[in-house]
């Protein structure tokens, strides 16, 4: 059999809970005590790093299947130890739901209860109370999260420290673990131009049956995307079966960045552009979001991002060199090594994919792609031997041309990609995230939610 | 090993630099697509950089980035004003360090947008659509 076929969610099923009958919904939540979901604060400086509903939505929606809730200790524990839940499927990180003692003083609720969870003032979804835990030490947690060069020395080259912002989220975790399943029971509205990017995995697997796609390959981004990406989209879609992949899918993490990433906004229509102004033929490129406060956890992020992808549908995923990173805390090839021949000391002694429980996505690992002035074109690294002549698309000196206002030559940016940047930048009168950007967007949200009365 | 400054030239810069004798120090970028001055940092220069500017960085080419607009700003002027690329410019430069400053604490909230027409994209936008 050459030819390969769509994958099964990961756990064999996908998780969508839901409830779209707004009497069941009301009749759900009635008389639950009440909470008001509030953004994870940094720590030290007070700013928001994290917003739980993010993850309920992508739990109840099913991107992240077969995870159902907030998860128990027992749970937290066995993903620490072996990046698995309880029921054996493979998972990178420790998913909760955690509040201030003062919080859960105020609430009183105990295992058995359901809790009433509002979003932006209006009912958003239920959490049914399996289990109350407390993370006694939110810095071992942190640490045993992305693990340390003693313990996972194959890929872990430096200590993590409060300058990574995926450790900073769980160093900034409540000390009290409501655990149990969500329900969401008001569903969002998301706002443009999020609205349009919305293809939770049941829809993308009802979208690429509409468009007849058999074969479709995702592209991780946080990035606008500069020529060096479109090429890298392009070419990894070659691989596929008996012919090229049918579609190229672009999934955007929505939440909080880190300062520098372009802001949300701009990522999606970036990509959107692409197919707008005819670079890729939109019958084939489908751009997506999920939501997810980014961990910047290298290899174990490219697990979530396998699960999520495969979830939705796709069959390969393209990794690149330093995937999900942020500065040198792991090997810049440990996403590749995870799938390439797996990593023993996270649980993995062989590939992700050829492990029990482990997923089905096929990885595609790329090099890098730079312009090459001798060939004229932007070339693979594998292939141009230019070495000396060749151009990379250094993310840094990107960044440091649009903020100048340098109008991108043509091999760098398409003119309206980089447009779509200005448009945003004159928005928000700046063109990157920096700390009123993600002060306001946490305020904000991508999303409003319809009144209920309970 | 010495690390560089890259500083991008638009029209302007270029024009600037005219009859300065620095024109052959102008190096072509993606194809001669851009043209950028690399400047060799002293290394005291560079370790008053890296303290002075968290975000600053050492990429993958050597070069120092991710510096304040301002930084890049006074630096060219210095380049001008002595007609040179060494090691005086940066004595002028850590010089301004205060000015520098207070414009970079400035950026880090608000940049200047360029004046670029958008309308092309306004029109592809009008109708966002997902398939053909």
């Amino acid at each position: 059999m050459l030819k390969i076929e769509r994958p099964l969610p990961h756990g064999g099923r996908l998780v969508e809970r839901v409830v779209r009958n707004p009497e069941l919904a009301k009749k759900m939540a009635k008389g639950c005590p009440v909470y008001d979901i509030k953004p994870t604060l940094h720590f030290e400086t007070g700013v928001p790093v994290r917003n739980v509903y993010r993850e309920i939505m992508s739990i109840c929606y099913g991107f992240f299947s077969p995870v159902e809730g907030s998860m128990t200790q027992a749970e937290v524990e066995r993903i620490l130890k072996e990046r698995r839940l309880l029921n054996d499927w493979v998972f990178p990180y420790p998913l909760v739901f955690d509040i201030s003692e003062e919080d859960y003083k105020k609430l009183g609720v105990t295992s058995g209860d359901r809790v009433l969870l509002r979003l932006k003032g209006e009912p958003f979804a239920v959490l049914d109370v399996e289990e109350v835990w407390r993370i006694d030490d939110p810095e071992e947690l942190a640490h045993k999260t992305f693990g340390t060069p003693e313990d996972n020395p194959e890929v872990v080259r430096q200590r993590f420290d409060k300058k990574h912002p995926g450790w900073v989220i769980y160093r900034s975790l409540n000390p009290v673990v409501l655990a149990g399943k969500y329900t969401i029971i008001n569903e969002p509205k998301f706002k443009p131009p999020f609205d349009r990017f919305w293809y939770p995995p049941k829809k993308s697997r009802e979208e690429y049956d509409k468009r007849g796609w058999r074969t479709v390959i995702n592209h991780q981004t946080r990035n606008v995307p500069h020529v060096g990406h479109e090429f890298l989209m392009k070419d990894a879609a070659f691989m596929g079966d008996i012919e090229p992949c049918h579609g190229i899918q672009v999934n955007a993490i929505i939440g909080v960045k880190r300062r520098g990433d372009y802001p949300d906004e701009a990522i999606v229509e970036g990509h959107e552009m692409l197919h707008l102004a005819g670079y890729i033929k939109p019958e084939r490129h489908l751009v997506t979001i999920c939501l997810w406060d980014m961990r910047y956890g290298n290899p174990l992020e490219s697990i979530l991002h396998g699960i999520i992808r495969q979830n939705m549908g796709c069959t390969h995923h393209m990794f690149g060199r330093d995937h999900a990173a942020v500065g040198e805390y792991y090997d810049m090839y440990a996403t590749q090594i995870l799938w390439g021949k797996g990593i023993p000391s996270f649980g993995f002694p062989a590939p992700i994919t050829d492990v029990p429980y482990g997923l089905q996505i096929r990885p595609q690992n790329m090099a890098e792609f730079w312009y090459c002035p001798k060939c004229g074109e932007i070339a693979y690294s594998g292939t141009c031997n230019h070495t000396k002549e060749k151009q990379k698309f250094s993310g840094s000196f990107v960044r440091g041309m649009v903020a100048e206002g340098v109008f991108p030559p043509k091999v760098i940016f398409r003119p309206e990609v980089y447009k779509v940047i200005v448009k945003w930048w004159k928005k928000f009168g700046y063109p990157f995230c920096n700390e009123e950007y993600v002060k306001k967007k946490e305020k904000e949200l991508e999303v409003d939610l319809p009144h209920m009365e309970i | 090993m010495a690390h560089f400054i890259a500083i991008l030239l638009d029209e302007k810069r270029l024009d600037a630099l005219k009859g300065t004798g620095l024109e052959e120090k102008i190096s072509d970028l993606f194809g001669g697509a851009l043209k950028a001055l690399n400047i060799e940092v002293p290394e005291d220069a560079e370790k008053w950089i890296m303290e002075a500017f968290t975000s600053s960085r050492i990429d993958t080419r050597g070069a120092i980035t991710d510096l304040p607009i301002a930084f890049n700003r006074v630096l060219f002027e210095e380049i001008v004003k002595h007609k040179s690329i060494g090691k005086e410019v940066f004595d002028s430069v850590l010089a301004r360090a205060d000015e520098i400053k207070k414009a970079a604490a400035k950026e880090s909230s608000y940049l200047p947008p360029p004046d670029v027409d958008l309308s092309d994209i306004e029109k592809l936008q009008k109708k966002p659509y997902q398939t053909a």
